[in-house]
């Protein structure tokens, strides 16, 4: 089976059923996305499908064929952090960060679709659960991550 | 030995440590002076794993290129032990964080944590003391009971100042001049008259053998530069990419992955898998293995083998505990508060002529239920074993506990046994256990030679946990019409969390249930001026395991007595800020932050909010909370905000310590609101998020953290934050209904949050 992740297109042997959750953890090693309950209620396995932000723990792999999937590894690294990931670091939020993926998948489909999202908005979208109760600085960090966004283009629109 | 010990029934908790002491005489590590106790005494490290360079002590190792590997021996489970340690060194050895690479070693002696058992300020580098050497030798090497400051908060900097004396004497013996012509900057000594510099790097061979005549003294803390600043976290930068590795992320050649199916019932056994061929004809199923934990299936991929579980068929002994039902339990937890309690650990005055003169004395009954950890990441432990090897790669609070259960299940000597602590995608408690470590044992040892990775699915870690027990409280006060507490009742109906804990952690240290601590630590020795008191407890022995979970006994003991303090206010028609403070002349760190959480939460403010207060102390911190509360329709409120003091002594990092008050809330409050472990035919009822929920986004309230400024030696933070949020709740809930809520979770008498 063909998958599109992170721009690349990647073959992959696994019964259609199989959530993508479980292919991308051990079919392709690719362990940034987590396993958190199994039954789409936490958003630690949160990765954006043709933009939307999707739990892959219960969503068959057959259905996310000819799509765009785009992991928490497919947003940036070390030395090129989406604006997410700098405002993340930026408010210090993850504790032990196991949950940390799926936010900020969420918060990247979040300000792809509001870039400037009220806080009401931020309650409505971000979802996920952090046993650690990072919520306080994950909303902070939304909004510096808008900000983020909003000069980038502005500095983009300049050039 | 052990045993005589026991049946002399001495035998508590304590004065294991005091006779163990006595017994192991001779085998402790010999105490020498100074810093050849560093060099030698604590010499019994390899410094495995810590890469290029030189070990000046058995925390330090620079290399060439003056990075300097830290071996830090507690669990990264987010609350930050990977940057404020290395902050502590960092002070003291003069080098920027950015310089460091964090490692977990070995468990080897000079890494034990010897105040989680003496609640003693630790100095290896000064000498330990008897009970500290055992602790060393053992060694006892854990992470828990918010103990990581106060454990290493002498230690670490002595290891960064002893470390860099020797630096600057290697250079010494270079320029042919004394070490006190000679200061160091930020990875650098440098020669004060010729300005000449070298950076440690290039000093670490010569220095490493180094003997001092003396210890350092150690900065004073107004000359701090890293202790007590918001350093980043050097852990964040990996956590937000994908990239940390957590225990079930660990990936090995040729590995395989293990789903366990547990006994339906507690205690209970799986005495066969009647359908073996079926699942192994499975796709992807390697094996199907009976252990005595439960039955496995070992595949090439977790989920392929929680399917071979989920089509299993199983027979299983129930071990008479089918008929165990949450009304069973609450029945025998209210018989028990009319019997004789078996430990009154506090009694002071004359509490019953006290009652028995009131004219209206107060009598409450409080309730919590089991509560489960629901750590972020589901119970994983990855096993290769070997003939007479094995190596382990886990999220685990306790290496020590690794290595020990490792190599008693295996057979396998310690000195073959390699131990890889990751990531742990959250502990509270729950990573100290055992229990997932043997399971994964037990099925690696039916596949010698193949890293196996035995992954919990949530259902059956939720099922399978070592939770927080039910328990009640009866509360019986008498209060004068001014205020006074002219005596204060509590008897408290609880399972020893302690007994069975320690019974699995390490079982000659298990306390019995009149000596354990933790059943009423957070309800003794309250810090309000009572005129007679008493605090008591009775005993439920159950099959169910019960555990540490973060805050232990302070998670309930809170709740009741800070709850129960607002009815003696309430009773008397007072404040209930004011008639705390009344009572807090002689403790004035709490009344401090009392007062400091009052200001900061705008306690007594003339709005439409409803606020509620609460002040405990746990693992060695103060903390105050003023919870407010709106209305948003009948029996539903919005949590607008927690204000919170925390009174830690001397910090390290105020924002880890900010963050971990707000987690420490959250904490609290996902077990207020929602958090229920129920039982019925001898199982759990809850199975997974959709029926044990937590808070989550819309829920969370504003909180703002005030740290108090003083000298004193640092208390702990991973815990103290989680105890008062329940009863500030439950008290604002009050102010606005006038209800008084016994029981949690809120949910269960209607309350909903929005």
């Amino acid at each position: 089976m063909e998958l599109n992740i992170n721009g690349k297109t990647i073959n992959v042997e696994a019964e259609p059923g199989m959530p993508l959750l479980w292919v991308l953890r051990d079919e392709l090693d690719m362990t940034g996305t987590k396993f958190g309950c199994g039954v789409s209620s936490c958003g630690a396995c949160t990765v954006m499908l043709d933009g939307v932000a999707t739990r892959t723990c219960t969503l068959p792999v057959g259905n996310a064929k000819g799509k765009k999937i785009i992991t928490i590894e497919g947003i940036g690294s070390e030395v090129d952090l989406s604006a997410v990931q700098q405002a993340w670091i930026e408010h210090q939020v993850p504790q032990c960060g196991y949950c940390q993926s799926g936010m900020i998948m969420a918060a990247e489909a979040l300000l792809d679709e509001i870039p400037e999202p009220a806080d009401d908005d931020i309650d409505a979208k971000m979802t996920n659960i952090c046993r650690c109760g990072t919520y306080t600085r994950v909303r902070a960090a939304i909004h510096t991550a808008a900000k983020l966004r909003s000069q980038a283009t502005d500095l983009f629109g300049t050039i | 030995m052990l045993e005589e010990i026991k049946k002399r029934k001495i035998f508590t908790r304590r004065n294991f440590m005091m006779t163990g002491g006595v017994l192991t005489t001779g085998l402790v590590v010999g105490v020498a002076g100074l810093n050849s106790h560093v060099n030698k005494k604590l010499k019994k490290y390899t410094g495995a794993g810590m890469g290029d360079g030189d070990s000046l002590n058995a925390w330090v190792r620079i290399a060439p290129d003056n990075k300097v590997t830290l071996a830090i021996a507690r669990a990264e489970m987010g609350q930050g032990v990977y940057t404020s340690l290395p902050m502590l060194v960092a002070e003291e050895l003069e080098i920027s964080m950015d310089q460091i690479n964090v490692i977990h070693p070995q468990p080897e002696s000079p890494y034990a944590n010897t105040f989680m058992l003496t609640q003693k300020e630790p100095n290896a580098f000064k000498g330990y003391s008897m009970m500290e050497k055992l602790y060393a030798y053992l060694p006892i090497i854990g992470t828990g009971g918010s103990t990581t400051i106060p454990d290493g908060f002498n230690n670490m900097r002595y290891a960064g100042a002893t470390a860099r004396e020797m630096l600057k004497q290697a250079a010494a013996n270079q320029w042919g001049i004394s070490r006190s012509d000679i200061s160091v900057d930020n990875g650098y000594v440098i020669n004060d008259s010729s300005k000449e510099r070298l950076s440690y790097g290039e000093l670490a061979l010569a220095a490493r053998d180094i003997d001092l005549s003396e210890l350092p003294v150690l900065k004073e803390k107004k000359d701090w530069k890293v202790v007590g600043t918001k350093a980043r976290r050097l852990d964040i930068p990996e956590k937000v990419t994908g990239g940390a590795e957590f225990g079930i992320d660990v990936r090995k050649e040729n590995m395989l992955y293990a789903a366990m199916l547990h006994p339906k019932v507690i205690g209970g056994k799986i005495t066969e898998v009647s359908n073996l061929s079926e699942i192994e004809s499975m796709p992807g199923v390697k094996k199907v293995v009976l252990t005595q934990y439960g039955a496995a299936v070992i595949a090439d991929n977790t989920w392929r083998a929680t399917n071979g579980t989920l089509f299993m068929e199983t027979v299983e002994d129930g071990a008479g505990n089918e008929a165990i039902t949450s009304e069973i339990i609450q029945e025998r937890l209210n018989e028990i508060l009319d019997l004789e309690p078996i430990a009154t650990p506090e009694s002071e005055g004359d509490v019953d002529a006290a009652i028995a003169q009131a004219d209206n004395p107060i009598e409450s009954t409080y309730k919590v239920p089991y509560l489960a950890h629901a750590t972020m990441e589901p119970l994983n432990c990855t096993v290769l074993i070997n003939n007479d090897s094995a190596e382990i790669w886990v999220g685990h609070q306790a290496t020590s506990v690794v290595l020990d259960m490792v190599s008693q299940q295996t057979g396998i000597d310690k000195s073959n046994i390699k131990i890889n602590i990751t990531y742990l995608g959250g502990g509270f408690g729950r990573r100290g256990e055992p229990d997932f470590l043997n399971k994964a044992v037990a099925v690696a040892q039916e596949m010698k030679g193949v890293p196996i990775q035995t992954v919990f699915t949530r259902e059956e870690d939720m099922k399978n946990d070592m939770y927080r027990p039910a328990a009640l409280s009866r509360f019986k006060a008498a209060v004068s019409d001014n205020g006074e507490i002219l005596a204060w009742d509590n008897k408290i109906a609880i399972q020893s969390v302690s007994q069975s804990a320690l019974s699995r952690i390490a079982p000659a240290m298990a306390p019995k249930a009149k000596h354990d601590e933790a059943t009423v630590e957070g309800a003794v020795h309250l810090s309000y001026k009572m005129n007679n008191r008493r605090t008591s407890f009775g005993d439920y022995q159950s099959p169910i395991q019960v555990g540490f979970w973060r805050s232990v006994g302070s998670s309930q003991n809170a709740f009741f007595t800070e709850c129960f303090m607002d009815e003696c206010a309430h009773a008397v028609g007072q404040d209930p800020y004011e008639f705390r403070l009344a009572k807090l002349s002689d403790t004035p760190r709490f009344k401090a932050v009392l007062e400091r959480a009052a200001a900061l939460g705008n306690w007594g403010a003339q709005d439409s909010k409803y606020r509620g207060i609460a002040l405990h102390k746990s693992f060695g911190s103060i903390v105050g909370e003023v919870c407010t509360i709106s209305k948003v329709g009948d029996k539903e409120f919005a949590i607008d905000e927690y204000a919170c003091a925390i009174d830690c002594g001397m910090y390290v990092n105020p924002d880890i310590i900010e963050a971990q008050i707000e987690g420490g809330v959250i904490f609290g409050l996902s077990a207020a609101l929602y958090g229920q472990i129920t039982w019925n035919n001898g199982s759990v009822v809850q199975s997974n998020f959709p029926d044990y929920d937590m808070v989550r986004m819309n829920v969370s309230p504003a909180i703002k953290v005030h740290i108090m400024e003083n000298d004193y030696y640092p208390g702990g933070v991973g815990e103290p934050g989680t105890p008062p949020a329940a009863p500030a709740l439950a008290n604002a809930l009050f102010a606005a209904t006038g209800e008084r809520v016994r029981e949690l979770p809120l949910m269960k008498s209607g309350y909903k949050f929005s």
